[in-house]
């Protein structure tokens, strides 16, 4: 092991016989209203290994859990199987009681009898309980066969690096260091502010793009924790949760490392762009993208709305251009796929605009042409009333029937398959169109393809979980914030990035951080050195063979293995298991399982 | 259920196809209780000879539930599916038949798709 690595002491109390506690919860009637729980109890104390077998309302209450905490007194129970609700809701639970009595926590075994038993089989009350006892005898099998596991510990580096340097950046640096963290921006452009230094007037504040973005980065430039570098062109992105290294270089060529012992991916979006000809763009003269007519708006005095010396009189929006694409009607992206996605901001965006426009310029006629209006969000739909009372003209066309620009000298013609006049065509002028583009993610693929991180079907990065391990991506360490996840607004990215810097936080809380021991384990005893196993390891560095008291054999780093299991399927002689979910122990729950 | 009917188990993973089977239970959907869902971090742990192992012990069908593109493990769904495949071989050189074993995706919210599955092995077990 590394020396940055090292194991949590372990309790010693394995060595003994194994004495399986069995608790089956009736959960209040959930269980126990199909499952003749009664009967699951007796027949489990009746089996191999099993000291006792009890049935208990709830055991997740304390009393139910002091029932095993006696039972580990009195009995000498070193071992649990508790058959109640899933694994994802109080697994960690009983791991806490039989950590507090005095056993290694990961002697526990939980089996899931209602979720997948009694919610699913009410009608066949013999056939759950038969599974029931099945599911905890192939339960009792495994713990048999666990062996006590300890936390690995690994040093960390107190500090967080923060790639971008948008709105989620400056949030989440800001957050770490009042959390007392260092923390470290790395920003590729030349300024702070991201997308937000384009815009306008932003939804739903109200306030300047500019002015949010000036409040942020001067609490950043203030704060002694945080170090700013923009222009920064990082190269490589390496090492594993609490020792991370990332280089970068700096204009003139200079090459920096920054340490950190997380990482807070905050690399936000990229506005999409049509390609040449679509609904003229490219082309024809007087056609925009949305963030391309917002920068200009900015510029422009109030009374006249100008763009190419013209006066513009009328204007059509067009939503969902490169969003919500479809197979077949849309032509796909560089990869082959198409942007099915919604890009969730730009309804709003657009809508806020719209208003805008109409504020600063009364006498421009807008048009609106639309698949669906999701302007979803707290009183969003207000500027679609809004926009309504201000006199902007909604179209509405289905997802195959898109609308069709056609334009000569004198502007543009707009043609739509009108769904609100139940399919009328209908045709209108119009001096300028704007596309309302949607969001796709910034180009990361470097980073991404080092550090092996997984991104959706969308190409955005991909959190572990919604509810249980949001902003958290699969490679521990490493969180997301904003817009790198998928589209959102700044009030959702600031939010995000609050959650990834406390996750963050909390990792880093102590000096050395504890991970789940789930990963490779080798036994050299019975390892041969052929070799195979690292060719299957998507992970470098975790598994690599290397010489050991004079022998050839596998050894796996603790801190890079991700626990998947791939070496263990090549290994003939069974010498490498994932810890707390080997072979052994699963050809013997399949055996119970099978028995008639 | 009836007694001899046989076994279907089914292999999923934590980040995904488990969920998805949680999310059956959550939405009160009704499948048979033949059916014995065990978890690992991924099938793709599973050498040949573990699924061979399982038909010798008796069990009637095995689905295989992954996580396909969402899987948290870089290139163990292409290793698994080629597994699969090597399985499928010396299924038919033992003659069993193979519908009795399929390799799937099921996502955490993907309840119709398990239903499916289990209907489809339910029948494939039956004719076996
Ligand atoms: C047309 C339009 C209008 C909008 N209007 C509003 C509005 O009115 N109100 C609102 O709240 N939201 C609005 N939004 C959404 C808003 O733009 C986003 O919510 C916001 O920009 C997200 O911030 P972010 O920091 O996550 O991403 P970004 O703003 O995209 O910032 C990401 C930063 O990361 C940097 N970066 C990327 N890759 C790397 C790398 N490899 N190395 C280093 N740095 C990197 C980028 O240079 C950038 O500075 C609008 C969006 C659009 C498209």
């Amino acid at each position: 092991m590394d020396e940055k690595i090292k194991e949590e002491a372990s309790k010693d109390n394995y060595r003994q016989e194994p004495k399986v506690g069995v608790y089956i919860c009736h959960c209040g009637g959930n269980i126990s209203d199909v499952v003749d729980v009664k009967k699951v109890a007796e027949e489990l104390s009746k089996y191999p290994g099993v000291t006792v077998a009890r049935e208990y309302p709830f055991m997740c209450s304390s009393n139910g859990q002091d029932l095993i905490t006696e039972d580990i007194k009195n009995l000498g129970i070193n071992r649990t199987v508790v058959a109640a609700c899933s694994p994802s809701l109080h697994d960690l639970t009983f791991r806490g009681v039989l950590q507090r009595a005095g056993v290694n926590p990961y002697l526990h075994e939980h089996v899931n009898i209602r979720e997948q038993d009694s919610w699913v089989h009410k009608l066949d009350h013999a056939g759950a309980t038969a599974k029931a006892i099945k599911l905890a005898q192939a339960g009792v099998e495994k713990v048999r066969r666990k062996d006590p596991l300890n936390a690995i510990r690994v040093a960390a580096e107190q500090r967080v690096a923060v790639i971008g340097g948008g709105v989620s950046g400056m949030r989440a640096a800001l957050s770490a260091a009042g959390k007392g963290l260092e923390a470290v921006i790395l920003e590729k452009g030349p300024r702070l502010g991201g997308k937000l230094l384009d815009l306008g007037r932003l939804y739903p504040s109200g306030e300047e793009a500019s002015a949010v973005v000036k409040k942020l980065e001067d609490l950043v430039r203030a704060d002694k924790k945080i170090t700013v570098h923009t222009d920064a062109d990082i190269d490589f992105v390496g090492g594993f949760v609490g020792n991370f290294k990332i280089n970068f270089k700096l204009p003139g060529g200079k090459s920096q490392q920054v340490k950190a012992g997380a990482i807070v991916m905050a690399t936000g979006y990229e506005h999409y762009k049509p390609y040449k000809g679509e609904f003229g763009y490219g082309e024809a003269a007087n056609v925009l993208t949305l963030p391309e007519f917002i920068s200009l708006m900015k510029k422009l005095p109030a009374g006249r709305l100008e763009y190419g010396g013209r006066e513009i009189k009328s204007l059509a929006l067009i939503h969902c251009v490169g969003s919500r694409q479809v197979e077949g009607v849309h032509k796909p992206q560089a990869d082959g796929k198409i942007n099915d996605y919604c890009s969730r901001v730009c309804c709003t965006a657009a809508i806020n605009t719209a208003n805008q426009i109409k504020e600063k310029y009364p006498g421009v006629r807008i048009y609106d042409v639309y698949r669906d209006i999701r302007t979803y969000g707290m009183m969003h739909e207000s500027y679609y009333e809004q926009a309504s009372k201000n006199g902007v003209l909604f179209f509405r066309h289905t997802e195959t029937d898109q609308p069709v620009v056609t334009s000569d000298r004198t502007g543009h013609n707009v043609k739509v398959k009108d769904v609100l006049t139940w399919g009328e065509e209908l045709e209108f002028k119009a001096d300028l169109v704007v596309l309302v583009t949607g969001l796709v993610p910034s180009d990361i693929s470097l980073i991404k393809s080092q550090m092996k991180m997984p991104s959706s079907a969308d190409r955005f990065l991909q959190e572990v979980h919604l509810k249980l391990r949001p902003v958290e991506l699969a490679n521990a360490g490493i969180f997301i914030a904003g817009a790198a996840q998928y589209p959102m607004d700044s009030t959702e990215a600031m939010a995000s990035a609050g959650t990834a810097a406390s996750k963050a936080g909390i990792l880093l809380a102590e000096p050395d951080i504890p991970l789940e021991p789930f990963v490779a384990v080798v036994d050299e005893k019975k390892c041969t050195g052929c070799g195979l196993c690292p060719a299957e390891c998507s992970y470098d560095g975790a598994l690599t063979m290397s010489e050991k008291n004079g022998k050839k054999v596998a050894v796996v780093n603790p801190a890079l293995c991700k626990g998947c299991g791939a070496c263990v399927a090549v290994c003939e002689p069974r010498a490498i298991d994932v810890a707390g979910w080997t072979l052994a122990q699963f050809d013997a729950m399949v055996e119970a399982i099978a028995k008639e | 259920m009836p007694p001899n009917k046989k076994k279907i188990l089914i292999i999923t993973t934590n980040h995904s196809s488990y969920p998805g089977a949680d999310a059956v239970g959550q939405a009160r959907l009704a499948y048979e209780a033949n059916t014995y869902i065990i978890r690992v971090p991924d099938p793709v742990m599973f050498p040949e000879d573990f699924y061979l192992g399982a038909f010798d012990k008796g069990i009637g069908g095995i689905i295989i539930m992954s996580s396909g593109s969402d899987c948290p493990y870089e290139g163990a769904y292409e290793r698994l599916s080629k597994r699969v495949a090597r399985v499928y071989e010396k299924m038919k050189a033992r003659g069993i038949k193979a519908d009795r074993l399929k390799l799937t995706t099921i996502c955490t919210v993907c309840r119709a798709a398990f239903l499916k599955e289990i209907s489809e092995m339910e029948k494939a077990v039956a004719a076996a």
